[in-house]
């Protein structure tokens, strides 16, 4: 019995031994090479932008035939996984040595917690259009750059506009009248808003942009200097209550999903939708034949207007604090941001960039051109820091698309605000 | 064969784990529950209880999940328990005929919950999906709805998928519950004169009573742990009214960087549950009936 239990326990301490050689070599190896042949390094690229992947496998393929000691593992996320979990990717270096994020609340924790390397004296830096790179600062130092331009607007059909002799409006009363015929002519959705999942805080950007003119509007509101429950705020929700209840949104906007919504568009059900110019590549592939134009609904009068539109600089680039390989990981940044990469993956997803040089080629993207002259705003849900404050904020437009009055859905956002405070 | 207490070292793997995957852990988000730590900075201050007394006191959405939590609690506990019931006592012999449809029932529960949820939300779409245009097709077209949407039912139709989806393993347990009821008993009462109510009534209801208890009590606890159907259908919203506590916590830790607040839920999220499952170990040790 003695001699059976012996055995047994040796048995299991050898089993332990060896497990534990193979999980250290294997430890050694992912740190060391990365997997890869003696001498080679593989760096990881973590982002969530699933649908460029095809067009980042390019650019990962060029940089690896310049650089055959520098493996590229990229792997993408669901957007909001990749928003709960990045702080745990990064942390001991485990993955994400070059790794990309969202402005806002997701930047100001990771920036908080020392997670992104300090980029500034990086010569790349100089490549990217100076004004739109300032979202990546933070304490005079550079920490993300913003490698994409994003126009947060409503992409409207311009073959359906041209049909019933519709303009991109100037003033409220246009946007109204526009939305009215398209009613008029039996379009489903006038405006098809995807208030199930992403419409609300793409929507808000260019509804609030000329009801509350100060771009610090938001910290203000976290700081408890300024409330939801002031004009600005009451006004947009009720305008967008109008456009609810005179059914320009269709049938039900909360039920509707952003890939729905897109849909929906792509198949002219809709005239317009309430997303941005990231959804234009989707719709011309569902629809090629279909021509698309970007317009922001302008609340005020035509004289009032101050921002024509909206814009963001978001997938920032960025460099992991605790990577113990960040001089290849900013070799990749160098090599991704070259104008020749940039125009690969520029044509290739129908994203603008923020850097200079780049050769726009896709119709989607000469149709967004035009923008970067205008003078649009910073989106204003991203300088947003406070998680509560935002669910707080989107929350009080669902209320209203659920027949709340706009004063009194302000009324309770701000309640949430005031605690979180 | 004498017991060597030597035996008692292969005891040691399954308690090391058991320790490094549930005891430190819980250890952890009771330390946390006391910080003002975000998750991500290696700085943190200790807070006392003020986590809790905010989430108490204070926190709106906390109170408003919790509520949800009930609503849906209550319709899946007392729909899902009586639909069980009923397939079970309908499905209890074990013909061919019967075993196909106990599969039948059985099989959502082998789905993952995302794929349940992708199924439904496309079920439920207004525009795009199923359930609007059947009802309109059979003559029901003035109950069709946002059945996400509208905030007054979006819980209890989420509350129908978790149904739909755990229907057919609760019956399980009560076939095995059912079948464990001697016959003999239904013989001699039938002798008697018994009609088939007063034999459900005073001997089925009875005898099964300890599966009833389990049954109510893991489904109030699988209510409060309905994250990922919750979560990829609605996300909590529209404007929280189906956020549930789980999901609380999720958007506390994930969303708000508010790691040491998250914690403090979800140990209140745990003494419910204990508290609960104390309840339930109470009742199934006095609802045991000897036969």
């Amino acid at each position: 019995m003695l001699k059976r239990f012996s055995f047994s326990v040796l048995f299991i301490l050898m089993l332990g031994a060896v497990l534990a050689a193979c999980s250290d070599d294997s430890e050694e190896a992912s740190s060391e090479t990365g997997g890869g042949e003696e001498g080679e390094t593989t760096i990881s690229f973590i982002h969530w932008r699933g649908e460029d992947t095809d067009s980042f496998n390019k650019i990962i393929e060029n940089f690896e035939a310049e650089y055959p000691d520098i493996n590229v593992n990229m792997s993408a996320f669901p957007s909001d996984q990749y928003e709960s979990t990045l702080q745990t990717k990064l942390k001991n270096g485990a993955s994400g040595d070059v790794f990309a994020m969202f402005p806002g609340v997701q930047f100001e924790t990771i920036t908080g917690a020392g997670l992104a390397a300090d980029i500034s004296g990086e010569e790349f830096v100089s490549r990217f259009i100076d004004q739109y790179i300032s979202v990546g600062e933070a304490d005079g130092a550079q920490y993300g750059l913003p490698l994409q331009l994003v126009f947060n607007i409503p992409v409207y059909n311009k073959t359906m506009f041209d049909e019933y002799g519709l303009e991109p409006p100037k003033d409220w009363e246009g946007f109204l009248e526009v939305n009215k015929t398209l009613k008029e002519n039996g379009v489903e959705y006038p405006i098809v808003f995807p208030a199930a999942d992403n419409g609300q805080g793409q929507f808000m950007n260019p509804m609030m942009m000329n009801n509350e003119l100060d771009e610090e509007i938001w910290v203000k509101v976290q700081e408890g200097e300024r409330k939801v429950t002031e004009d600005w705020w009451v006004k947009t929700l009720e305008q967008i209550k109008e456009l609810n209840d005179n059914g320009y949104f269709g049938q039900d906007a909360l039920g509707i999903t952003q890939d729905a919504s897109g849909t929906i568009f792509a198949q002219e059900k809709a005239g317009m939708l309430a997303m941005g110019s990231y959804m234009m590549a989707q719709v011309h592939d569902q629809n090629p034949d279909m021509e698309m134009g970007l317009l922001a609904p302008i609340t005020t009068s035509e004289e009032d207007m101050v921002f024509e539109g909206i814009h963001t600089t978001t997938f920032m680039l960025s460099v992991n604090e605790e990577s113990d390989k960040k001089e290849e990981a900013k070799k990749f940044i160098e090599f991704l941001t070259r104008p020749e990469s940039a125009s690969i993956y520029a044509n290739d997803t129908g994203q603008m960039l923020t850097l200079e040089d780049v050769n726009y080629e896709s119709e989607v993207l000469k149709a967004q051109e035009p923008w970067t002259q205008k003078n649009t705003r910073f989106q204003p849900r991203y300088t947003i820091t406070n998680g509560q404050v935002q669910d707080a904020v989107l929350g009080s437009i669902d209320s209203v698309l659920t027949g709340v009055e706009p004063a009194e859905a302000a009324e309770q956002a701000q309640q949430i605000i005031d605690q979180s405070l | 064969m004498r017991f060597s207490k030597r035996l008692y070292l292969f005891l040691i793997p399954g308690a090391l784990l058991y320790f490094t995957f549930f005891i430190l852990p819980t250890l952890g988000a009771f330390f946390y529950s006391i910080t003002d730590w975000d998750g991500a900075n290696q700085n943190f201050n200790f807070v006392g209880l003020a986590n809790y007394i905010d989430l108490i006191t204070n926190d709106i959405v906390f109170m408003k999940s919790l509520g949800n939590n009930l609503k849906f609690l209550l319709a899946v506990v007392i729909f899902q328990t009586i639909f069980s019931l009923i397939f079970a006592l309908i499905l209890i012999k074990n013909t061919k005929t019967n075993i196909f449809f106990r599969a039948l029932f059985f099989f959502p529960t082998i789905l993952s919950s995302v794929s349940v949820a992708f199924i439904w939300s496309f079920i439920y779409a207004p525009s795009i999906g199923i359930l609007n245009p059947f009802l309109e097709t059979v003559g029901l077209g003035g109950i069709t709805q946002s059945w996400l949407g509208n905030p007054d039912i979006a819980i209890f139709s989420l509350a129908f998928v978790q149904i739909w989806f755990h229907t057919g393993q609760v019956m399980i347990i009560f076939i095995a519950g059912l079948q464990n009821v001697p016959k003999e008993l239904y013989e001699a009462a039938t002798v008697d004169g018994a009609g088939k109510w007063q034999r459900f009534s005073k001997i089925t209801w009875p005898l099964i009573a300890p599966s009833t208890t389990m049954v109510v009590g893991y489904t109030i606890i699988q209510s409060f742990k309905a994250f990922d159907l919750v979560y990829a259908m609605t996300g909590g919203g529209p404007a929280f009214s189906t956020e549930i506590l789980v999901t609380f916590i999720y958007n506390s830790a994930f969303s708000h960087y508010q790691f040491g607040y998250a914690s403090a839920a979800s140990v209140i999220l745990m003494i419910i549950v204990a508290g609960i499952t104390m309840i339930q170990f109470r009742l199934i040790n006095r609802n045991k009936v000897e036969h």
